[in-house]
């Protein structure tokens, strides 16, 4: 039990850093009444314009000490309430922007994970029990080639093979609704990124499994006669899934990443280019939600992982 | 019933003669050779300018590649063969540079770590704890976009995104050497921490560490590539995911592949050979150290 609260307070402090860092850098760094306001953030004489600053200073709570400001903001944000965005009028709030984009990101990123995980576990299984015959060299080849190509170079190749000169799938993601009638839309993209992934899930199960075939348990088990299937998924995969499940923690964090970029490349309206779009215009809230998602994300996926690794092996439970 | 011989796992070891660095080392570290040779001189050696635009008169470019143009030109008709080479300089400028940043920082914080224990262990650990837990390129983008965009600044955000990975790998390679017999003998004649971390652990943990200086290069590149993606690279020049960008659109990528499929194949090829001679050296080294214990 103790294990598990440790862990709990452990997630909770990286999130409070992680927001503290995000948040102070943005707000010391850049600055906030310029970004509302464009150019005449900066006039003292204009009484107008100094109206106007006033105003701005109140609505978007500038005129509080930074240590406030941040207070205020995590109050809200734990409630679910993102605050404004830095624009002149603050509309839409930010919990809105990002209701609406974080769906396609979260679906693309989840049609990413499932097929990585379903390409690469049989693959690396089907490869760590034939090790160093012709067809796992083959297959070593075909790992190595995509784990040097980045997700990227990858997306592009496939837009042009598959897209372009193939014309089996749609190219330009449809913003069009309703979501989920677009999500076959979501395919290539979600290929690029699942590839390059499965193959170095490929690469470390296989390691792995070639060292669990060589135990004893696994003698026992074909001495009794089970099948072949039988005693690779079920003797032999469970003890050569640690440093799977570890990467899957890494890579959940990055596969947000990667989507990120894929999304740029095949126009999908999600948070990857809403951070793009909301860099570009300075609008500091926006970012710094984004922020928080990815890394929450990131948090959780790494708790989950934990969670996993005592369902594995009873013994890291002590 | 399948024959117990089909599940027969084999010995994962490596056969004797692969002491000896071959072919398969070779060619890779030859193509890596030949292209930061190439980089390094680009200004001496007889290439076009990559900023300069060859319109031929009455044809629209992009032109295909010909002897002229050896990867033919992009849509400004500005020569592809010599944009890439400029490129290269920027994008494996970044990569070593970062590299290189993230190791001196992450190894040292690592190896002090794992010698010296205690409250700073613990400061290191969850210092690197926080960086892995901040999406690197999430920190990436806040710092490019807060200070500016210049290969400086690029190169040493992608460094710290690198500090946490290092220096757990060498936290964890000192601590499994710092128990060891020569250092408790070094200790016990009265060596300094000074002097056991640059006499004693140095030269060990700097061979397991040695591979991932490769790995770690071709991941800079990537990560240089996906900022270009996201418009966030360098304000001016050429680097490889620029490039490659810029032949990304739908309707340049259908008429003339050329423009993005050039820079894909040179940045695949050298991403490969980096990380086959990472690889490589990782075996070969991890060869010498089973090799103790039979």
């Amino acid at each position: 039990m103790r294990f598990w609260g440790f862990r709990v307070g452990m997630l909770i402090a990286i999130l409070i850093a992680v927001s503290m860092l995000t948040f102070g850098a943005m707000n010391l760094l850049g600055d906030p009444l310029f970004n509302i306001l464009g150019p005449i953030a900066g006039d003292t004489e204009n009484p107008e314009n100094i109206v106007k600053i006033q105003a701005a200073k109140e609505q978007f709570y500038l005129d509080h000490s930074l240590p406030e400001r941040y207070g205020r903001w995590l109050g809200d944000f734990v409630t679910g309430d993102f605050g404004v965005r830095f624009s002149a009028t603050g509309q839409p709030p930010v919990s809105e922007v990002i209701k609406e984009r974080l769906p396609r990101t979260l679906a693309l990123s989840g049609m990413a994970m499932t097929f990585t995980l379903a390409i690469g576990i049989p693959w690396g299984v089907w490869s760590g029990s034939r090790s160093d015959t012709i067809r796992d060299r083959m297959s070593t080849g075909v790992a190595f080639f995509f784990v040097s190509i980045p997700n990227f170079a990858l997306a592009v190749v496939l837009y042009y093979v598959v897209g372009i000169r193939l014309n089996w799938l749609p190219l330009r993601f449809d913003a069009g609704d309703p979501f989920w009638q677009r999500i076959h839309q979501l395919v290539l993209p979600a290929i690029s990124l699942a590839l390059p992934g499965s193959a170095v899930y490929q690469r470390l199960l296989r390691t792995d499994m070639i060292t669990t075939l060589q135990e004893d348990f696994i003698l026992m088990a074909r001495a009794k006669g089970l099948p072949r299937r039988h005693i690779l998924f079920r003797h032999a995969l469970r003890p050569s899934l640690f440093s799977v499940v570890t990467l899957f923690g890494i890579n959940g964090g990055a596969l947000l990443g990667g989507a990120l970029i894929v999304e740029v490349i095949f126009g999908i309206p999600g948070v990857g280019s809403l951070l793009v779009e909301s860099i570009f215009r300075d609008d500091f809230p926006v970012v710094l939600a984004i922020v928080m998602i990815l890394t929450a994300s990131f948090v959780v996926m790494n708790f989950l992982v934990d969670i996993l690794y005592s369902v594995i092996d009873p013994r890291v439970r002590r | 019933m399948t024959s117990p011989s089909e599940l027969q796992a084999n010995e994962p070891t490596e056969p004797v003669e692969a002491r000896r660095l071959g072919l398969g080392f070779w060619l890779p570290m030859g193509w890596i050779l030949l292209i930061v040779g190439v980089a390094l001189l680009a200004p001496v050696l007889p290439l076009k300018d990559p900023t300069d635009h060859f319109i031929r008169p009455g044809e629209r470019p992009p032109y295909p590649p010909s002897a002229d143009h050896w990867f033919g030109t992009d849509q400004d008709a500005r020569d592809m063969f010599s944009r890439i080479i400029s490129g290269a300089r920027v994008s494996l400028a970044v990569g070593f540079m970062s590299v290189a940043m993230s190791f001196i920082v992450g190894g040292a914080l690592g190896m002090v770590a794992g010698l010296v224990r205690g409250w700073f262990d613990r400061f290191a650990s969850f210092l690197f704890l926080v960086l892995l837990s901040f999406p690197g390129l999430v920190l990436v983008i806040l710092i490019i976009v807060l200070i500016d965009r210049s290969v400086l600044t690029i190169s040493v955000t992608l460094a710290i995104a690198g500090i946490a990975p290092v220096g757990r790998l060498a936290r964890a390679a000192t601590l499994s050497f710092a128990e060891r017999e020569f250092v408790i003998a070094a200790r016990t004649l009265g060596a300094r921490n000074s002097r056991i971390l640059f006499r004693e652990l140095l030269p060990n943990v700097i061979i397991p560490m040695g591979a991932l200086v490769l790995l770690g290069v071709a991941a800079a590149i990537v990560a240089e590539g996906g900022l270009a993606f996201l418009g966030l690279s360098l304000e001016k020049g050429e680097t490889w995911g620029k490039l490659i960008r810029n032949g990304a659109g739908s309707r340049v990528l259908r008429d003339s592949p050329w423009v993005a499929f050039g820079p894909i194949t040179v940045m695949f090829l050298t991403l490969a050979s980096l990380n086959y001679i990472g690889d490589y050296l990782r075996d070969f080294f991890n060869v010498r150290e089973t090799g103790l214990g039979r």
